[in-house]
């Protein structure tokens, strides 16, 4: 398996251009859609099967020194080490790539979406008119060729960088360091530990405030963590109902009646 | 918080449709098979009913699920595709273009689907035969059905796994969904075959029509039990979007079918009638409503998980 390959997106840099949700879709020669009022300039509300970038907006409200907040960041597949989507799939067309990021074959998936809902981040998207699952490939024909990925190429004050995950995740911790003396005390990296939750994100970012305020679960859980347990409840149930069945099918005839 | 972006896989009525009557199969299969080995001559009318609805159940299931398919000529790939990735998840076992994924429940359900779907026919085939006149394999009949048995439970209850392991607010957290579906199956299952007996045999079946509301009505508790347990273990875990997906169950768009349908038509009810029933109208009646409760409690908590 070749060098782990990972994104890093620098929230502090971001400018909300969109060049990066533009370039995704050039590159995967995406379809226009429809623009939708999300309240903000965030457009779409979601992932889409046609949007694989999404430069999220949020807006904060300040005090009387400073009028408005702007959180910008550009939201991509984390494509985790522990994969919810990958570890749903069925039918084994998502799979982990040599890169070590998480793709799906489309010639294998058969449209089931059970990885649309097992993925914690919202990521996975079904696409109506081919019948199968989306989501940002990390370009994967880019990376057989060399190169990064096109919202990496394409962004304008680099917050979005592709490279090889450690030499990322050094980059990006000395950042979290600099933002910190520079009074960005909630500066924090998210998904770049790699003993932390998923295993590590090989899309990692670096965030100035809590997950939450970018809409991002503070904990993501691997749904598939829930099988073994829920599994054993299930066989204690019908080791219930099955012994149920035997007392209630033993008895002697002329006792059917009570109870 | 900002709303997350989660997405929903948006099943159709179609997969509430099987998962039900995958209950229905699996629930009826096991009581009958049981029936079968505490003593087959006396229950044959069970056993042969229990059967017979098995596969009944079973036939359209296959169907919905393939129609329900974003790509449906590609059904085959949940069980093979011609070269299988390595990389394919946790403890994916792969046989040349076979693969089984033992913690995606889909995958481990379809092969489920396939060895039941066997088991149900020739259980079915061999109660046909043996209704013929034909000579019965009755040991035949008796592994099969265990080994059948097996496999109605897990097809009765992985839907509720299946569910447990997506990342819907209202799911992430519940451990007892496998075993709510699994009592759903059993106490449905054993509706149907009661609701068949009363209607075809009347009240010459008083015992097995005894027998098999007693099955139903322990499952029903059953069910009772892992239902609160659900909602009690949902409601601990207390993040603010899973108390507001538990809100929607329990007091928002989904409380009426899910209080009034699946608890009170459902569970309550039955049990209530059920111990005064004696008339095979009353059974039929019970039955009835323990089959339109088991579709509603699984209809309700995968559209409220779904839009949460």
């Amino acid at each position: 398996m070749a060098r782990t390959v990972a994104m890093f997106t620098d929230v502090s840099l971001c400018i909300g251009c969109r060049a990066c949700q533009v370039a995704c879709k050039q590159w995967n020669q995406l379809a226009p859609e429809e623009p939708e009022w999300t309240g903000s300039y965030q457009n779409h509300a979601t992932f889409t099967d046609k949007s694989y970038r999404l430069v999220r907006f949020f807006e904060e409200p300040g005090d009387d020194k400073v009028g408005m907040r702007w959180h910008m960041m550009s939201d991509v597949c984390k494509h985790c080490a522990q994969a919810g989507c990958l570890e749903a799939c069925p039918t084994g067309a998502i799979y982990r790539t040599e890169y070590g990021t998480v793709n799906i074959n489309q010639d294998i998936c058969n449209g089931c979406r059970y990885c649309v809902s097992a993925c914690p981040f919202g990521v996975v998207s079904f696409n109506h008119d081919t019948g199968t699952a989306t989501k940002c490939t990390f370009c994967n024909d880019r990376l057989h060729n060399g190169l990064g990925p096109a919202c990496a190429k394409a962004c304008p004050t680099e917050s979005i960088r592709f490279g090889f995950r450690d030499d990322l995740e050094a980059k990006a911790r000395k950042r979290v360091d600099e933002l910190q003396k520079m009074g960005f005390k909630d500066a924090q990296l998210y998904g770049a530990d790699k003993g932390g939750a998923l295993g590590g994100l090989n899309a990692f970012f670096l965030l100035l405030a809590k997950p939450a305020k970018y809409g991002l679960p503070e904990q993501p859980k691997l749904p598939q963590r829930n099988v073994v347990m829920d599994s054993l409840f299930s066989i204690g149930a019908a080791v219930a109902v099955g012994l149920g069945a035997l007392l209630a099918f033993r008895g002697r005839g002329d006792d059917a009646g009570g109870s | 918080m900002e709303p997350g972006l989660l997405q929903s896989s948006n099943w159709p009525l179609l997969i509430d449709l099987y998962f039900f009557l995958g209950g229905v199969a699996g629930g009826a299969f096991v009581i009958a098979t049981i029936a079968n080995l505490v003593d087959g001559r006396r229950y044959q009318d069970i056993v042969r009913i229990g059967y017979y609805v098995a596969f009944l159940a079973l036939l359209p299931c296959p169907i919905l699920l393939i129609v329900d398919l974003g790509y449906p000529t590609r059904f085959l790939h949940m069980l093979m595709v011609s070269k299988p990735s390595t990389a394919i998840g946790m403890g994916a076992v792969t046989v040349g273009p076979l693969h089984l994924k033992p913690f995606s429940p889909m995958s481990a359900g379809s092969w489920a689907l396939l060895v039941f779907g066997l088991c149900t026919f020739l259980c079915a085939l061999d109660v046909f035969l043996t209704d013929r006149g034909g000579r019965s394999m009755i040991r035949l009949r008796t592994v099969v059905g265990l080994v059948g048995s097996v496999f109605g439970f897990f097809i009765a209850a992985y839907p509720g796994v299946l569910l447990g392991a997506t990342a819907r607010p209202l799911f992430v957290n519940a451990h007892w969904l496998g075993a709510i579906f699994l009592a759903v199956g059993a106490a449905t299952g054993g509706a149907a075959i009661a609701l068949v007996l009363a209607l075809l045999r009347g009240a010459g079946a008083r015992e097995g029509l005894t027998r098999v509301m007693r099955v139903t009505s322990m499952a029903l508790v059953v069910e009772l039990i892992a239902l609160i347990l659900f909602v009690v273990s949902v409601k601990m875990a207390g993040s603010a979007g899973i108390s507001a997906a538990l809100g929607r169950l329990l007091a928002g768009p989904y409380s009426i079918p899910f209080w009034l349908g699946a608890v009170i038509v459902g569970i309550v009810v039955p049990l209530v009638l059920q111990r005064r029933a004696g008339a095979p109208g009353m059974v039929a009646l019970v039955s009835a409503l323990v089959l339109v409760g088991g579709f509603l409690v699984k209809y309700v908590l995968i559209a409220a998980g779904q839009a949460s």
